[in-house]
C-alpha cells in the first residue's frame, strides 16, 4: 500500500476525474451492481455501473446534494471520503483505509477544486466552482494492454507479474496496476492479488480478466501438464488448423492419440456431416477401399448429398429457433423450407442471413419473413438477433451498460429501435412509425448499429442492419458462424458457451479461431468448403481414446471428445438399424410419410415420439444453443430405455431388420455382424464374436436375438458420437 | 426482530403447543420455554430436505414482507393478517400457513446482485454465483452425492421436473450426472398421473430384463478400448444399476403413487399441481429419499399480480391463485410431518430466485428485485416462530442482518449435517468447496 501511495503521489500532479477518481471508485467496487452501480442506486446515490457514464458520474458527486458529497470548503469532510474509510456510517463497509493511497487520491482531487479534467493550471489556483474546467474536453481512456499479453509458464506452481498500462486521449500513459481491477475466469486455476501478480496453480489454458475504466483485457496463462515434453512439428498435420491446435499441445505436454480407426472416422464423419448412421454397405465398401484419399472422398460426397442439407437444415433451425406453436404451422412450414433451400443450394451463409434479416410478407407464403416472427417485440428481437446471428448476449444492455462487454444502452435500445416499426401479424411489414422507449432519456431511443452509429429515425433501417451484421468486416458475424461449426464437428466451441462471444470470454484457441473466421470470409461463408477444412485435419481424424496422459483433458483436441447424440438424431438412429419409419404420434397426420426427426419442420414435433429424451417442447423450453443435454445418464432417459415405448415398441415389431435376421436362417456369425454394422457401424472383433455366439446358439434364439439388438441400442458405443 | 425462544413460547396456543410437543424426542414435559433451547443444543440434524422452488422469483412484498405503512405504490393489493406468533403478519392468502408460523423461520433480509432469471436460480440453488469456469451442483445434488447410503429411489427427485431458470441449469454441476435431479415428469394433479417406465414394457418379463442387463454389461465390458472413450466421459453404469433395481422393487416404485393416499388427504393439499407435487414430496422423504424439489412455476409476476397471486382468474369467489394454493400445500404438509414426528428430521425451505420491485408498475405487476427478499424455512430443527433480518420500510434494502444465498446454502448444509467447508472434487480432481463464501445463519441452527 505505501508503494502504491507513493507512486499515486508521484505520478499525479493533477488529478482528474474520468481517468484518475472514477479506477479508484472502481476499484473499491463502489459502481459495482449490488453497491451504487445498481439501476437504483443504493441509499440514495447512485452511480453507473463501474464507471460507463462519467458525466452522470460526475454529477451524482461533485454536484448533487449540494457539495456534501464534495465539500471544496472542507475538503476531509466530503462524504466521498468518509464514507468509504467508514469515519462515517457506510453500509458498504470500510472500502479503503483513511491512510490509504486512494483516500490520498480523492483529497488531493477535492482539494484541486473536483475537477472534471485536470487542467494544467489546476494544481496551484484552486478554482473555487467546481465544473468541467474550460481547458476542453475530459480526458478520455483511449487503449489498456497488458503485459505480458499471454503467458506459458514452465512448471506449476508459477508466479507471474502482469503490468497494466493505459493511454489516453491526451497522449499520456501510465501504469495502473494498483487502479485495475483483475478477476481470474477460474479462482481454481489462477490466483491474482490486488498488484496484478499472478499465481498459477493448475495445469490447462486460464484466463485473468484485467479492467481499467470501460476497458476489459483479458490475459491468457497456458500451464503445461506434468508429462514429458514432445515435439509435434513433424507430425500429425493435415492442414494449418493442426498448427495451433498441435502448438497447443506441445505447449501443455498432453499427448495427441493417433487415428482413429477407418470404421470409426466414418460413423463419426457420416453423423456430423448428415445425422445418421452410415449404412452396412458403405461401411463394407470403406473399409475395403485401400486407397489413400478415401477419407476425404467420402467427406466430399457425404457434403453433396441430400441428407446433408436435411442435417444442416435441422442444425440451422435450431440455431434460428424456428419454432411453432400448433395453431401456427403454415408459416414455420414455409420458413423451414426456405431455409432448406437456402442450404441445398448452397447459398452463401451472409446472403441469406441478409435476406432473413430484411425479410417482410406474408409470412405463410415468404418463408423468411416468419423471421420477424420469432421475437414478440422490439426489444425481444434485439436480442433475438444478437444472440441467434452473432452469439452476443446482449440484454444486460437493456439496464445499464454491459459490464463485461462493450454493449451499451445506446446500442440495445437503438437496435431495438431498428425493430419497433415492424408490424409482426401475419403478414410482417414496416409501419410508418413505432418507436422505443429509451430508459435513461425517457424519450424514444435513436436506432443504431450497435457499437457503431446511430442511423436517421426514419429510414427504413433493416437493410443498413442486415448489411453491418454481415459485413465481412463484422468479425462476430464470422466468428459466431465458425465458432458453432466447430462445434458441431468437434463436440466443443473454441468459445464456450457458444452463444457468449465477448472478450472477456476469450477463446482456447484464439488464433485459431481468427484464421477460421478470415478463411469463412475468404470462402465466400461456403458451409460445405469450411466443414471440409474442419474435417480434414489431423485433430479431426484423431481416435477418442485419450493416451494416459491426456485423460483428462476435454477441451485440446488431444483425443476426439465422445459425445451424445442429439434425440432426434438417436430416434432416426434406432429407426434407421431397424429399418423402420419414425412415427410421431399424435403430431403424424399432418407430416409427409416417412419423414425422419431431424427432418420435422417445428421440434415440437417430435415430443411425443421422444418422451423424456425430448429437449424442448411446449412446456420444455430449448436452450438456447439449440443443443439438447439429455443423455442415457439420467435415470428417467434409462428407464424409458428399458420399459419404455421409443425402443420397445418398435423392437417388438416382427418386420423390421434385425427381426427379419432372427427369425429367418442367416448363419449365426453373419446375424452378429450384421446386427453390429447396422447399430455400432463396425465388424465385431473375435471375443465378440465369440461371445455372441455362445449367447445366440442355444435356445429361443430368436428372443435372444431381440434381446441382443436391444443392448446394442442401448449401448454407449451406440448412442454417442465418439 | 431477533430469534428468541421466548416469542416463540408467546404466541403458541396450547393446542400447538402438543403438537410441538409431539413431533420431538423430547417431547414430555415441554411446559415451560428453556426446554426447547435445551433440546435444539442436542443439535438434532435433519436428515432430509423438502425444496418447494418458487420459480420466477416470488414478490416479497406479497407473501412474507407486507409494507402496510408504505405508500400505496409500494404496499400493493394485498393486505397483512396476523399469525399464531405474535409481532409476525405475512400475507393474507397465507391463512393456513398463518396459523403454523410457530412451525416456521422468515428471513426477510436476502441479498443478491443477480437480478436475471438464469443467474438468480444459479447463486439461489447452488450457493454459488455463475461462472464460465465451472457448472456448481444444486445443493440437493450434493446432498445425493454424500449420501452414502445405497438408495434404491433416486436420491434427487424434482416434482413433476426441474424446470428452473428455463432449462439453463442441469443440477448436477460439476458432480457426476448421477446425481442429476429425477424428475418424475406429469402432472401429479391428473387423475391419471403416474410417474412413466417404472413398469414392464407389454411383452417382457423379468428374465428378459434381466438378460438385457447382462447383455448391455457385456457390450460395454467389450467394447471397452475398441472406440469408446472408457474414462471421463463415458459415466459408470451407475444409473442403468439403479434403473434395474428400482424396476424390480414394488416398495420403491409404490413412493411414486399418489393413489395409495386416500382422497381426503389429497384433497388437504389442494387438487392443483403444486398441492399433489408437495404430497408426492412427502411420500418420497417418507420412503428415504433424502432430497426433493418441488418446482412450483409462474412466479414472474411483472403483470397483475394480484390476479396471479390471489385470484388465480379475474373474480375468482374463492382465490386459487399461487399464494393459497401454495398455502394449502404447505399446511397440510407442516400438518403430517408434525402427525408424523417427521417435522425435525425434514427440512422445509421456500424460496424464489429473487424478490420482486418495491414499486408497482404500470401493469399492476412487480419486475425482478435480487436487493431483498424474503425466504421460509421449516423442520429440520430450525427453531420455529421466528423472523431473521428486515427490509427497509420500503422493501428496497436489507435493513439490518444481510443474508447472501451463499450464506443460506451454507446454513442449509449445516442444518443436513453437511459441513460448507468440505471439499468436493471435480471430474479432473479439482478441489472445491461445497461452500466457499457462506457464513452460516446461527440463529437458523436453534
Amino acid at each position: 500500500m505505501t508503494n502504491a501511495a507513493i507512486l499515486l503521489a508521484v505520478s499525479l500532479c493533477s488529478v482528474d476525474f474520468d481517468t484518475d477518481v472514477l479506477p479508484v471508485l472502481t476499484r473499491a467496487g463502489c459502481n459495482a451492481g449490488a453497491c451504487h452501480g445498481a439501476a437504483a442506486g443504493r441509499g440514495g446515490f447512485k452511480l453507473s455501473l463501474f464507471g460507463g457514464d462519467p458525466a452522470a458520474d460526475y454529477r451524482a458527486i461533485v454536484q448533487d446534494l449540494e457539495g456534501r458529497r464534495v465539500n471544496l470548503a472542507r475538503p476531509e469532510r466530503s462524504l466521498l471520503l468518509l464514507k468509504p474509510t467508514w469515519e462515517l456510517d457506510h453500509e458498504g463497509g470500510q472500502r479503503f483505509e483513511t491512510d490509504s493511497a486512494q483516500a490520498a487520491l480523492l483529497l488531493q482531487w477535492i482539494q484541486s477544486g473536483a475537477p472534471r479534467t485536470a487542467g494544467p493550471a489546476s494544481s496551484g489556483t484552486q478554482p473555487r466552482i467546481a465544473g468541467p474546467a474550460s481547458s476542453g474536453t475530459p480526458r478520455r481512456l483511449s487503449g489498456l494492454s497488458v503485459e505480458p499479453a499471454q503467458i506459458a509458464v514452465d512448471a506449476l506452481p508459477a508466479t507471474v507479474s502482469l503490468a497494466v498500462t493505459a493511454r489516453f486521449s491526451d497522449g499520456s500513459s501510465r501504469p495502473v496496476e494498483d487502479t485495475a481491477v483483475f478477476t481470474p475466469a477460474d479462482s481454481a486455476s489462477t490466483d491474482v492479488d490486488s498488484r496484478g501478480r499472478v499465481k498459477v496453480l493448475r495445469p490447462g489454458r486460464h484466463a485473468i480478466v484485467v479492467r481499467y475504466l470501460t476497458d476489459v483485457v483479458a490475459v491468457q496463462i497456458t500451464a503445461p501438464h506434468p508429462n514429458q515434453p514432445q515435439d509435434l512439428s513433424s507430425q500429425l498435420r493435415n492442414n494449418w488448423i493442426d498448427d495451433q491446435i498441435n502448438a497447443t499441445l506441445a505447449a501443455l505436454r498432453l499427448p495427441p492419440s493417433p487415428r482413429a480407426e477407418d470404421a470409426a472416422l466414418l460413423r463419426r464423419a457420416t453423423l456430423d456431416l448428415t445425422g445418421r448412421l452410415p449404412t452396412s454397405e458403405r461401411i463394407r465398401t470403406f473399409l475395403a477401399d485401400r486407397s489413400a484419399g478415401k477419407f476425404p472422398g467420402e467427406v466430399d460426397r457425404l457434403l453433396a448429398s441430400p441428407e446433408f442439407a436435411e442435417y444442416w437444415t435441422y442444425k440451422f433451425a435450431r440455431w434460428l429457433r424456428i419454432r411453432t406453436g400448433p395453431n401456427d404451422a403454415a408459416g414455420t412450414k414455409v420458413f423451414h423450407a426456405w431455409l432448406r433451400k437456402q442450404i441445398e443450394t448452397g447459398r452463401p451463409i451472409d446472403q441469406w442471413i441478409a435476406e432473413l434479416i430484411t425479410a417482410q410478407g406474408d409470412s405463410h407464403e415468404h418463408g423468411p419473413a416468419n423471421f420477424h416472427r420469432s421475437a414478440g417485440d422490439a426489444r425481444g428481437e434485439a436480442e433475438y438477433v444478437t444472440e441467434s446471428l452473432l452469439g452476443i448476449r446482449l440484454r444486460c444492455a437493456n439496464c445499464h451498460n454491459h459490464p463485461l462487454d462493450r454493449w451499451t444502452q445506446d446500442d440495445y435500445h437503438g437496435l431495438a429501435a431498428i425493430f419497433a416499426r415492424l408490424e409482426r401479424g401475419q403478414v410482417v411489414s414496416l409501419k410508418t412509425s413505432g418507436d422505443v422507449i429509451h430508459p435513461v432519456s425517457g424519450e424514444a431511443a435513436v436506432p443504431r448499429i450497435p457499437g457503431e452509429r446511430f442511423l436517421p429515425p426514419a429510414d427504413d433501417n433493416l437493410a443498413a442492419l442486415a448489411g453491418w451484421i454481415t459485413s465481412s468486416q463484422n468479425r462476430r458475424f464470422a466468428k459466431a458462424q465458425v465458432n458453432r461449426l466447430w462445434h458441431s464437428l468437434f463436440g466443443r466451441g473454441l468459445i464456450e458457451p457458444i452463444d457468449d462471444l465477448r472478450d472477456t470470454n476469450p477463446a482456447s484457441h484464439p488464433e485459431l479461431l481468427d484464421r477460421l473466421a478470415d478463411e469463412l470470409v475468404a470462402r465466400q461463408y461456403d458451409l460445405r468448403q469450411i466443414l471440409r477444412l474442419m474435417a480434414d485435419s489431423a485433430a479431426y481424424q484423431r481416435s477418442s481414446r485419450p493416451l494416459p496422459e491426456a485423460q483428462s483433458d476435454d477441451r485440446f483436441y488431444s483425443h476426439a471428445l465422445t459425445r451424445p447424440l442429439a434425440p432426434e438424431v438417436l430416434l432416426d438412429a434406432v429407426c434407421d438399424a431397424l429399418g423402420v419409419p419414425a412415427e410421431f404420434g399424435e403430431a403424424r397426420q399432418e407430416l409427409p410419410p416417412g419423414v425422419r426427426a431431424i427432418g420435422l419442420y417445428s421440434p415440437h414435433l417430435a415430443t411425443e415420439a421422444l418422451g423424456p429424451l425430448t429437449g424442448c417442447s411446449n412446456i420444455k423450453q430449448c436452450s438456447a444453443t439449440g443443443d439438447s443435454s439429455v443423455s442415457l445418464d439420467d435415470l428417467a432417459v434409462q428407464l424409458h430405455w428399458i420399459n419404455g415405448r421409443l425402443v420397445n415398441s418398435r423392437l417388438g415389431d416382427s418386420w423390421h431388420a434385425l427381426a427379419k435376421l432372427a427369425y429367418g436362417h442367416e448363419p449365426t456369425g453373419n446375424l452378429i455382424e450384421e446386427y453390429y454394422l447396422r447399430t455400432l457401424s463396425r465388424l465385431p472383433t473375435d471375443q465378440e464374436q465369440t461371445f455372441w455366439r455362445s449367447q445366440l446358439g442355444s435356445e429361443s434364439r430368436a428372443e435372444r436375438c431381440i434381446d441382443f439388438a436391444w443392448s446394442l441400442l442401448s449401448c454407449r458405443e451406440f448412442v454417442t458420437n465418439h | 426482530m431477533a430469534s428468541n425462544s421466548f416469542r416463540r413460547c408467546d404466541g403458541v396456543t396450547r393446542r400447538d403447543f402438543v403438537r410441538v410437543g409431539s413431533l420431538t424426542a423430547f417431547g414430555v414435559g415441554l411446559a415451560h420455554c428453556f426446554t426447547h433451547s435445551a433440546q435444539a443444543a442436542a443439535s438434532v440434524k435433519a436428515k432430509r430436505c423438502i425444496l418447494i422452488w418458487l420459480d420466477g422469483g416470488p414478490s416479497h412484498l406479497e407473501t412474507f414482507d407486507l409494507k402496510p405503512d408504505a405508500p400505496q405504490e409500494v404496499r400493493g393489493p394485498l393486505l397483512p393478517i396476523a399469525t399464531s406468533v405474535p409481532g409476525i403478519q405475512i400475507c393474507e392468502s397465507f391463512p393456513g400457513l398463518a396459523k403454523r408460523i410457530q412451525h416456521t423461520a422468515i428471513v426477510r433480509s436476502l441479498t443478491s446482485p443477480l437480478g436475471e432469471h438464469n443467474l438468480g436460480t444459479h447463486y439461489l440453488l447452488t450457493g454459488y454465483p455463475p461462472t464460465s469456469a465451472l457448472a456448481y451442483p444444486a445443493i440437493g445434488s450434493v446432498v445425493a452425492h454424500l449420501d452414502p447410503e445405497t438408495r434404491t429411489l433416486p436420491k434427487h427427485v424434482a416434482v413433476p421436473d426441474f424446470g428452473v431458470g428455463g432449462q439453463r441449469i442441469s443440477g448436477n454441476g460439476y458432480l457426476p450426472k448421477a446425481v442429476r435431479p429425477f424428475e418424475v415428469g406429469g402432472n401429479p394433479a391428473r387423475a391419471d398421473f403416474r410417474v412413466q417406465d417404472l413398469d414392464f414394457f407389454p411383452g417382457l418379463d423379468s428374465e428378459r430384463i434381466d438378460r438385457r442387463r447382462q447383455y448391455i454389461e457385456a457390450l460395454d465390458r467389450l467394447s471397452r478400448g475398441v472406440e469408446v472413450d472408457g474414462t471421463r466421459s463415458v459415466p459408470t453404469t451407475k444409473p442403468l444399476e439403479q434403473a434395474y433395481r428400482l424396476i424390480a422393487s414394488p416398495e420403491a416404485k409404490a413412493a411414486f403413487d399418489l393413489s395409495k393416499e386416500s382422497t381426503e388427504t389429497r384433497a388437504k393439499y389442494g387438487p392443483r399441481t403444486i398441492g399433489q407435487s408437495t404430497l408426492l414430496a412427502r411420500r418420497l422423504i417418507e420412503a428415504g429419499v433424502p432430497f426433493v424439489t418441488v418446482t412450483y412455476p409462474g412466479w414472474d409476476t411483472h403483470q397483475n399480480l394480484y390476479t396471479q397471486l390471489k385470484e388465480g382468474y379475474t373474480g375468482a369467489k374463492v382465490p386459487v391463485g399461487l399464494i393459497p394454493s401454495l398455502d394449502l400445500a404447505l399446511s397440510a404438509l407442516i400438518d403430517d410431518l408434525v402427525d408424523r414426528n417427521l417435522l425435525d428430521e425434514t427440512l422445509i425451505v421456500v424460496m424464489g430466485e429473487f424478490g420482486r420491485t418495491p414499486k408497482l408498475n404500470t401493469q399492476g405487476g412487480r419486475d425482478h428485485w435480487p436487493r431483498v427478499f424474503s425466504v421460509l424455512l421449516a423442520g429440520g430443527g430450525v427453531p420455529g416462530g421466528q423472523v431473521i433480518g428486515a427490509s427497509d420500510a420500503t422493501g428496497e434494502s436489507p435493513k439490518d442482518r444481510p443474508v447472501t444465498p451463499a450464506d443460506l446454502a451454507a446454513t442449509i448444509f449445516t442444518l443436513l449435517g453437511i459441513d460448507p467447508q468440505q471439499l468436493l472434487h471435480t471430474a479432473d480432481g479439482r478441489p472445491v468447496h461445497i461452500s466457499r463464501d457462506g457464513k452460516v445463519v446461527k440463529e437458523l441452527l436453534g
